[in-house]
């Protein structure tokens, strides 16, 4: 009794001490970076592509000995915890996604003061010492409406089905929506709706408005897209113009359906890998812009540009749910292949 | 075996000893299993030190107040699916309140936010009190009342906090190694519990819960005591909220995963959920460990798919483990 247990105290210690010591010696074998990146919503296709083009990008760079990815479903308090596990994990840069572009200032500061090169992507931060590279969501929303608007002749009632509601990227849009809505005072709402951008509940929220029956002219999504015609075409529900994004299920549906006329505003979720690309060249000691923002493009299959912006990014090898963005010239530089592998160092 | 046999031959102090030794017990394995995952998050990550203890400590602040906050309405046989939601909605009021507002107001907008708190969780009681329906179905329906209350005080993160407060928790009382976010946890929570536990409303808690009709008979008012036990699940939820303030300086109106993450805390910390049984202690340290956990899986670079999965058997296993240590022990 006493022996074997002292048998399996010694294999532990051992056991220990390798761990121990194997740990440390890999770190400083590779004289390159050590990168963090955390992300506070799982399941969805856009933070999916974003998490693979960080992975991706940091294998492709050849520079990122080791990444530690903290992506889960939490809220700013839990994001917090997690940029505080990122900074006592030793890494040199964090790529953050922010639940909210006020709450986690103090622990970037802290990140920053520690030398640690902070950049975050799709939101922006107010701490003025992290670095940003977004797309444009006020713009995003704002482009999208005056297509909408302008296709619609200035008239006619909108089914606004916004995102989540309470979130930045959400007010963000809706600004940009208000601002077009108020350049167009003959378009009204028929209904307004927060997606929460999860598909079931998206689908359940079309279902019921058409059941409802009050008359619309054209559906503004918010990124649940390919889910809506979806349900207007097994509805037999007229084919109004629909603005989605630039999720390939959609933009595949704006190639092939017959009669459906929509726009899909591109939304790239590889700002997660230029956001890498960022940090490596701020590590370097290069001259970086503060702040990289991306326009959205609007790509409407009713004219000839737009036909051909879709028919070059549609691909069918591109899950559903992921925009179509999967790379950013001069920023990212893995394959297409590489990025659907989903694969980061060390994998 | 042989520890007991040599100890109680001895002496009585001894036996006492392990009397209380052995009616702990379930905290102790905590306190144990704590140590050996601070252990563990050492040898993963050397640096690992006063820092991290103190990141632990803030991260586990607002889920220590929910865990809380569901062991007491717990302990007195209910449950209260709302803790999530009542910490989103307190949070965007002191937010609000607290926006562009002096420090010395935020002592005000901290009194009001528990008061607010207090409120809720008599709501709560009270609705489940009068109504008799089943405590999970109120406090569900409610959860969705406070959800929807709290963007309609902020439809987006925003509103401000009093630095003193965001200060609270930050760095060490006297030494690094003590973190002020774990002083103020306990000192909070000791204020309206200690006192409370040995007086006859803390001891009907535990009455209502264990048994309802026995209670009832001796003498318990039951509709009070549920009322107090929903009351105080909104003070402490309201001390949640305001930890939010204090973590991101801002209201958050949308609920974060706090009501799950309470009940999982409260399970691993030794509160059954049939009532009556449990502390707030246990509660406390098992926060501490579940987020340790999560800090692991980061440092171990686990896939964040797979790591989800893993909280949850680890829950189940120790779960699992102190029914067939309760089991055992029942016929001796």
């Amino acid at each position: 009794m006493n022996h074997s247990a002292r048998r399996v105290l010694s294999g532990f210690g051992v056991a220990v001490m390798a761990t121990a010591l194997a740990l440390p010696v890999a770190a400083q074998d590779s004289a390159t970076y050590h990168i963090g990146a955390s992300n506070t919503l799982q399941g969805n296709g856009w933070r999916e592509e974003m998490i693979c083009s960080i992975k991706a990008q940091a294998l492709s760079s050849g520079q990122v000995s080791q990444l530690t990815v903290a992506h889960r479903n939490t809220d700013a308090a839990g994001q917090i915890s997690d940029l505080n596990d990122l900074i006592n994990a030793g890494v040199q840069a964090i790529i953050v996604n922010p639940v909210s572009p006020d709450a986690l200032n103090d622990v970037i500061k802290q990140a920053t003061d520690a030398g640690i090169v902070v950049v975050a992507v799709d939101l922006a931060v107010t701490e003025p010492s992290a670095y940003l590279f977004s797309n444009n969501q006020e713009e995003y929303g704002y482009v999208g409406a005056k297509w909408l608007f302008e296709k619609l002749g200035g008239e006619g009632a909108v089914f606004y089905m916004r995102g989540a509601a309470g979130t930045s990227a959400d007010t963000d849009r809706d600004t940009g929506f208000r601002r077009a809505m108020a350049e167009y005072p003959g378009i009204t709402l028929a209904g307004e709706v927060f997606t929460g951008w999860d598909i079931a509940q998206g689908a359940q929220q079309i279902n019921e408005f058409l059941a409802s029956g009050v008359p619309f002219d054209g559906i503004w999504t918010s990124g649940i897209d390919s889910t809506i015609v979806d349900a207007l075409v097994t509805a037999g529900a007229p084919l109004v113009p629909v603005v989605g994004a630039d999720n390939a299920g959609f933009v595949e549906q704006l190639a092939t359906i017959e009669g459906l006329e929509g726009a899909a505003v591109t939304n790239p979720g590889s700002v997660g890998g230029a956001g890498v690309t960022m940090a490596l060249r701020v590590l370097a000691g290069e001259e970086v812009e503060r702040q990289v923002l991306i326009t959205p493009e609007v790509w409407d299959n009713t004219t000839p540009e737009g036909q051909a912006a879709i028919a070059a990014a549609n691909d069918p090898a591109i899950d559903g749910t992921w925009p179509l963005g999967i790379s950013i010239p001069d920023w990212t530089t893995y394959t297409k292949d590489e990025i659907i592998a989903c694969a980061g160092p060390g994998e | 075996m042989s520890v007991a046999t040599a100890t109680s031959d001895r002496a009585p102090i001894s036996a006492t000893v392990l009397r209380v030794l052995r009616r702990n017990a379930w905290l102790l394995g905590l306190v144990v299993l704590l140590a050996a995952m601070l252990l563990l998050t050492r040898i993963i990550q050397p640096t690992y030190g006063a820092a991290g203890i103190d990141s632990l400590a803030r991260a586990a602040l607002p889920i220590a107040f929910a865990a809380v906050a569901q062991a007491v309405v717990v302990i007195a046989g209910g449950i209260d699916l709302s803790v999530g939601s009542m910490m989103a909605l307190t949070n965007v009021a002191a937010a609000s309140m607290m926006h562009r507002q002096g420090e010395e107001f935020g002592v005000v907008a901290v009194v009001l936010t528990l008061i607010l708190g207090i409120a809720l969780g008599i709501t709560n009681g009270v609705l489940v009190v009068v109504t008799r329906v089943p405590d999970i179905v109120v406090t569900l329906a409610l959860s969705f009342v406070w959800a929807g209350a709290a963007l309609l005080v902020l439809n987006t993160p925003g509103g401000g906090a009093a630095q003193w407060l965001k200060d609270l928790p930050v760095g060490g009382v006297f030494t690094e190694w003590v973190p002020s976010a774990m002083v103020l946890l306990l000192v909070c929570v000791g204020a309206v519990w200690l006192p409370l536990r040995r007086r006859r409303s803390g001891l009907a808690l535990y009455a209502v819960g264990s048994d309802r009709l026995a209670a009832f008979r001796s003498g318990v008012p039951i509709a009070r005591t549920k009322v107090l036990s929903y009351a105080l699940c909104g003070l402490f939820s309201a001390m949640g909220g305001l930890a939010l303030s204090a973590a991101t300086g801002i209201g958050t109106p949308t609920p974060g995963p706090y009501t799950l993450l309470s009940v999982a805390a409260i399970v691993l910390g030794g509160v059954s959920l049939a009532g009556g049984r449990g502390g707030l202690l246990g509660c406390i340290i098992a926060v501490l460990i579940l987020r340790l956990v999560r800090t692991d899986l980061t440092f171990l670079g686990v896939d964040p798919n797979y790591a989800t999965v893993i909280e949850g058997l680890i829950m189940v296993a120790v779960v699992m483990v102190g029914a067939v240590v309760a089991l055992r022990r029942k016929p001796a």
